[in-house]
């Protein structure tokens, strides 16, 4: 039996789940462990764009600014916020 | 105690019910408050905040079939920075009555009993029965920064109004049972959003909010949501940008890139919570609950992406207004979370509920107390206020809990809520017939003076200065009419003009007089003798 005849079974098999699971998860709400996630990524991102607004604007001067460090007090809430739903698994955000 | 129930908790309940009542008419006359300020101003027939007269030219612009996106760089040299759907309201109107400020300002008005009434409906769906919804509704209207800005010309608050019934439509859409009712409600919540955002810019915070909640509840329903925005907002968008040319771009975004003062922003933070920090504190509280143990509710996310917002009120030109829509999500959400909370209090166990019972009513009296604001020297508010010893602090006889006893206020406060006098109304029409009576244009940072006169209105000071500040003006024609002294007359209220506008004049006009209407003056230059024809 060639190699292929085996395969092609299992990867329909395959592409069926993937249509079957694919679907679903994106008519489910979101859970908190996932919507934390998304938070700590966001959290994450937004400091080091916060931070690298320093790095690539080379003609700044002094550091971070008023306008800098407020932002950066805002994203670093989100990523605690983040972390603090981890914990709490499956259940609908 | 089984006990003590016969004897407390009708004692209890009593007094919980007095408190409520008390608070209900606390806020209702804060209702009467605002009302009797609208009808002021809707009879006021010149501009009373800074920029409502730029707001009727827009109006009337429409009303003639043209642009109010235009090129600063020829004559009259005005634009608007704002999308149009408020001024597109109003052109009914101008048809009918032509330029004046009485339409603009009751369809403001009627926006901010619009959107209190959304969350009246809010509460009450979704908090359940009793006092809580209409106290919700009232402590909108009650808030220091609703009041003063609700019965301008302008088009905030239409934009708050479409914001909450956005919200209040798309809150319980997903269990909504039937697939049609449910497409409905997407479409309808979707139109909204884009009428807000067709009002003012700043309902992207709405836009956010909403496609935020729904993804979180079902990413794909986000996801079809934010294509729909997307695609018919992108849509007109672009369609209003090839058809004026890429002024709609210009003077609507490009233009509306400020300075930010972060001091600014954070001075108009204490001061909202300072204001509303009876109701953000239950509403912070429930929105914890639900992020930690129940599921978010669209307006827990509305609050935040409004707060987030809010904070852009340390741009130049911004201000207290910009929390406006963190003030409709606060009462919503304080409603409902007092609802929920009253709800849940252990009836058998009378001294565990005691506390609550009493204690949200309190909040709402404390919130009545902290947003004190009424006229000093009006009837029916006089009396009371000389009952309560209230000195005003602010022009015009108004007392504002928002300004210190001195009258200071942070910056970015608006410097309005008080009534307009007699004596207003008799400066405005001598400003107008100083205005009819030179010859040729005038250039003035108001509009009302020129427009009741019949003459052009020149500029829109605040866009040259957003554009000045943005390196996208030049000014050379103004300039030279300046030097030119083709203006038979300048009218300066804040001076809001590009420094090398503001330099031309003080080079080529003199001070003449100086007219307090409002109690701002309004300073009058003419040509200098030496240069003059």
């Amino acid at each position: 039996m060639a190699v292929g005849e085996n395969t092609r079974p299992i990867l329909f098999q395959g592409h069926g789940l993937l249509r079957a699971i694919l679907p679903t998860m994106w008519e489910r709400p979101l859970s908190k462990r996932q919507l934390g996630l998304l938070l700590a990524l966001a959290g994450c991102a937004g400091s080091v764009a916060v931070l690298a607004i320093d790095i690539l604007d080379a003609g700044r001067e002094g550091g971070l600014g008023p306008a800098q460090s407020l932002a950066l007090g805002g994203t670093l809430l989100i990523l605690l916020v983040g972390l603090s739903l981890l914990p709490l698994g499956d259940r609908p955000a | 105690m089984p006990a003590e129930r016969p004897v407390f908790f009708p004692f209890l309940f009593r007094m919980h019910k007095a408190l409520m009542w008390a608070a209900l008419l606390l806020l209702f006359a804060y209702l009467l408050v605002f009302l009797t300020y609208a009808a002021n101003l809707i009879q006021f027939p010149f501009d009373y905040d800074q920029g409502e007269g730029f707001e009727l030219v827009d109006t009337l612009l429409f009303s003639q079939g043209r642009w109010p996106w235009q090129d600063v760089e020829t004559y009259p040299f005005y634009s608007s920075n704002y999308p149009p759907l408020f001024h597109l309201l109003a052109v009914p109107f101008a048809w009918l009555y032509g330029p004046s400020y009485a339409y603009g300002r009751l369809l403001g008005t009627l926006a901010t009993l619009v959107a209190a009434g959304a969350i009246v409906f809010a509460v009450r769906r979704d908090g359940g029965p009793g006092l809580l919804a209409p106290l919700s509704g009232l402590a909108f209207i009650a808030s220091n920064t609703i009041y003063h800005i609700g019965p301008l010309n302008r088009q905030h608050m239409s934009m708050v109004m479409f914001e909450t019934l956005a919200i209040v439509v798309l809150a319980n859409m997903e269990s909504v049972r039937y697939s049609r009712q449910r497409r409905r409600i997407f479409w309808a919540g979707l139109a909204l959003i884009l009428a807000a955002g067709y009002t003012k810019q700043l309902a992207l915070a709405t836009a956010l909010a909403a496609m935020a909640f729904l993804f979180i509840r079902r990413p794909l329903r986000g996801l079809q949501f934010s294509a729909g925005l997307a695609l018919i907002g992108g849509g007109i968008f672009l369609l209003l940008t090839f058809a004026t040319e890429g002024q709609w771009w210009l003077q609507t975004i490009s233009a509306n890139v400020n300075r930010y003062d972060p001091q600014q922003a954070l001075g108009l933070l204490q001061q909202w919570f300072g204001l509303h920090g009876f109701l953000v504190v239950p509403a912070f509280l429930y929105l914890l609950y639900e992020l930690y143990v129940d599921r978010l509710s669209i307006y827990s996310v509305w609050l935040v992406a409004a707060l987030v917002f809010g904070l852009l009120s340390g741009k130049w030109g911004a201000g207290d207004s910009y929390f406006s829509t963190a003030i409709a999500a606060t009462c919503i959400l304080a409603g409902v979370g007092c609802s929920r909370f009253l709800a849940r209090l252990p009836e058998g166990q009378i001294l565990r509920a005691a506390p609550g019972f009493l204690l949200i009513p309190l909040l709402f009296l404390g919130y009545g107390r902290a947003v004190l604001h009424l006229p000093t020297n009006t009837a029916p508010f006089d009396s009371l206020a000389a009952l309560m010893e209230i000195k005003p602090n602010a022009p015009n006889g108004l007392y504002d809990s928002a300004r210190s006893p001195a009258g200071d206020f942070p910056p970015g406060y608006a410097d309005i809520g008080h009534l307009t006098s007699s004596e207003d109304l008799r400066a405005g029409e001598e400003l107008v017939a100083i205005v009819r009576a030179v010859e040729g244009p005038v250039l003035s940072e108001d509009a009302s003076f020129a427009l009741l006169a019949g003459k052009d209105v020149v500029t829109n000071p605040t866009q040259l200065l957003n554009l000045a500040n943005n390196g996208l003006y030049r000014g050379d024609v103004l300039l030279e009419m300046l030097r030119e002294q083709a203006f038979g007359l300048i009218i300066l209220r804040a001076g809001f003009f590009p420094g090398t506008v503001l330099q031309a004049i003080d080079e080529n006009y003199g001070p003449a007089q100086v007219i307090t209407m409002n109690g701002f003056d309004y300073r009058l230059y003419r040509p200098r003798p030496a240069k003059a024809k």
